[in-house]
């Protein structure tokens, strides 16, 4: 079946290394996406998979063949392009069955396809139009009929939402999703937005300047960040990375962060690892959303900690309210629940969910369990 | 209010659309007083001419010159008119045109969409080829048109035509082509698609505008080009410009200015048609070459 592995995969343009390494597999008919800030190799990445691009060592196999060499026609894969990349000179019709005229299908086979695919999409009104008369979101379904028309074993998606706005964007996301639950069928996704790679995914990779940095499900890639990097850039907005102080006071452990009036002092978990730094600082993590009134708490942690911090900022945002809180120098945001009372230029108690807070040393930026 | 400022607006720029107007009109007057003069004494008999008066109308309306020129005129030796040099000139002209243009538009596709390394430095090279003079290669040319055998002949022309033309082509070509979206042909790798079909298929389709350039672009220069024409023609391969010049300027009998002005026009024809089918789209596509180049 179609799984895809890829094993210790580099690339090179002449001394520039964009992939350095990477391995990762994902099961037939799993959802993979690929995610990290702009130049981290993402595309590329998606790029030497649809053998586009010549890798430079290591090995990519889809189902149990290696496909590294291959002519992209020959991998059996098809590919959605950031810019749709529909051939401007052909009506839609055209553009969907111009891989099986090609391959050389007969009319007739090329003409059911067409028609199966038109219904899924809801795009049958348009076969007879070239691109040019197709409005972005109209584009982007004939560039997926086109993907879809081949029934691969992978399909490779690379940012295709990007040029759409903001609410089409929405849409398209939950029918890509509800796509690949028809159809089963593996995916790659290359995105730089992580709300999308958390809604779409049933794995993640994140990328950095050409190294996997984590791998893995959703949860644990937003629950559970390996570094700080993961967890600065999963999440909107970023979870709080604050310096603290590692204390020991009758045998249990604290963290002490810098509040606006003298040092807030929170438990912290007891391992070798934290005892380690007992006296030294550590960077204490917390998401906006396990920071938040008392009453919008989660009441199924056992671990809130409840202390005054001093409100800068207030900024209502309809389904929540936001508050920035100085924090370990720093301003730290707050996601409280719409109708808290709550104001600019006062001091409040809120609400530390200790149960989801992380830890990383300030150094190696390397997470401290 | 703010119609009595839009009354002065429309007035002032009534006052400047005239003198916009005026300045155009002598200027066209300008420029087309040769062609008048040429049409105009073409239609005439030799004598109303000697007697002096090139701008007046024609008092005797003849196109005797128009047929002197094209089908019986002394031209070399022979009466033959300008008619067999105009076939000559077509026969060089459309495969020089035809080949310059389509090797134009593979150099392009290559050196933009399947680029190797030292790709740009082939660009350049063929750039080079745009400011050779034309004087330089005339020797070397000779040789090279003798040892392949086809010296003075109309398929020699067509070659050095074509290779001087692809500098030029190539120019048109890879600018278009370099903003010429990549994915496209990504996209048609994994369609399957091979080197040619991509060219044809997908490249070729969308490439109206710069085929018109140059199409025109190489007409012309083909069409009107004197000095290869004149270097390695033999008799029965010399083209339009060369013949009228021998009409022109042969040295025996009565100068027939009128069979010259009528000559000189049929010489001019084609370019001309060339430019008025399909004038609009050439300042278009040098401008999106332009832009986007």
């Amino acid at each position: 079946m179609a799984q895809l592995k890829i094993e210790s995969l580099r690339k090179s343009y002449g001394p520039v290394e964009v992939l350095k390494g990477i391995d990762l597999e994902i099961e037939d008919g799993g959802f993979l996406v690929l995610v990290g800030p702009s130049g981290c190799g993402k595309s590329t990445l998606l790029n030497c998979i649809a053998g586009l691009e010549d890798t430079t060592s290591g090995d990519i196999r889809i189902g149990d063949r290696s496909v590294a060499g291959l002519h992209p026609s020959k991998r059996d894969i098809a590919m959605v392009f950031q810019s749709y990349a529909l051939y401007p000179n052909m009506t839609v019709e055209k553009n969907i069955s111009f891989g099986m005229e090609i391959r050389g299908m007969p009319k007739q086979e090329r003409e059911a396809a067409i028609n199966d695919v038109a219904d899924m999409l809801q795009i049958r009104e348009l076969l007879k139009r070239k691109p040019s008369q197709l409005s972005g979101g109209q584009r982007q379904r004939v560039a997926m009929g086109r993907a879809l028309v081949r029934d691969p074993q992978v399909f490779l998606f690379d940012e295709p939402l990007s040029n759409l706005d903001a609410k089409l964007r929405v849409d398209m996301r939950t029918e890509i999703k509800r796509l690949h639950h028809r159809m089963q069928t593996t995916i790659v996704y290359v995105t730089h937005d992580q709300i999308e790679a958390l809604t779409l995914a049933t794995k993640i990779a994140v990328l950095k300047d050409g190294e996997l940095q984590q791998f893995g499900t959703p949860d644990q890639i937003y629950n559970d960040p390996v570094n700080m990097f993961v967890a600065d850039f999963m999440g909107s907005p970023s979870m709080n990375l604050l310096e603290a102080t590692v204390s020991e006071t009758d045998g249990a452990l604290q963290v002490s962060i810098d509040g606006h009036d003298g040092p807030i002092t929170l438990p912290a978990p007891d391992t070798r690892d934290m005892r380690a730094r007992i006296g030294g600082k550590v960077m204490f993590g917390l998401r906006p959303e396990a920071f938040t009134d008392p009453q919008g708490a989660d009441r199924t942690s056992g671990n809130v900690q409840m202390r005054r911090c001093f409100v800068e900022v207030v900024e209502p945002a309809g389904s929540d309210t936001f508050a920035v809180v100085k924090l370990g120098g720093k301003s730290a945001v707050a996601r409280l629940r719409a109708d808290a009372r709550i104001a600019a230029g006062e001091a409040t108690e809120l609400a530390f969910n200790m149960g989801k807070a992380v830890f990383f040393d300030p150094d190696t930026q390397e997470r401290v369990r | 209010m703010s119609a009595a400022s839009q009354d002065i607006a429309l007035k002032g720029s009534r006052v400047g659309r005239v003198v916009i107007y005026l300045v155009l009109v002598i200027f066209m007057i300008y420029y087309l007083l040769p062609l008048y003069v040429m049409v105009t004494n073409s239609l005439k008999p030799l004598d109303e001419i000697r007697g002096g008066d090139m701008l007046s109308l024609p008092s005797a309306w003849t196109i005797e010159p128009w047929r002197a020129a094209w089908s019986y005129a002394q031209i070399g030796v022979s009466p033959t008119g300008l008619k067999p040099f105009f076939i000559n000139s077509i026969l060089m002209v459309v495969p020089a045109v035809l080949l310059s243009t389509i090797l134009g538009a593979l150099n392009g596709y290559v050196l933009t969409k399947w680029s190797f390394r030292g790709s740009g430095m082939v660009f350049a090279l063929l750039l080079l080829a745009c400011f050779i003079p034309f004087q330089i290669v005339l020797i070397p040319m000779a040789r090279i048109l003798g040892i392949l055998g086809i010296a003075g002949t109309t398929w020699g022309l067509v070659l050095v035509h074509t290779v001087y033309g692809l500098g030029f082509t190539t120019l048109f070509f890879r600018n278009y082509y370099a903003a010429f979206p990549t994915e496209l042909v990504r996209a048609a790798q994994i369609d399957g698609a091979g080197f040619f079909q991509i060219f044809w298929r997908i490249l070729v389709p969308s490439s109206a505008p710069i085929a018109v350039v140059t199409i025109i672009w190489q007409f012309t220069n083909v069409w009107n080009d004197f000095l290869f024409g004149v270097s390695f023609a033999d008799f029965d391969s010399i083209p339009m410009t060369v013949a009228l010049n021998n009409l022109v300027s042969s040295s025996t009998g009565v100068k027939e200015y009128n069979v010259h002005f009528a000559g000189a026009i049929l010489a001019a024809l084609p370019t001309l048609v060339v430019y008025i089918v399909s004038g609009r789209y050439f300042v278009r596509g040098l401008m999106a070459g332009a832009v986007k180049g």
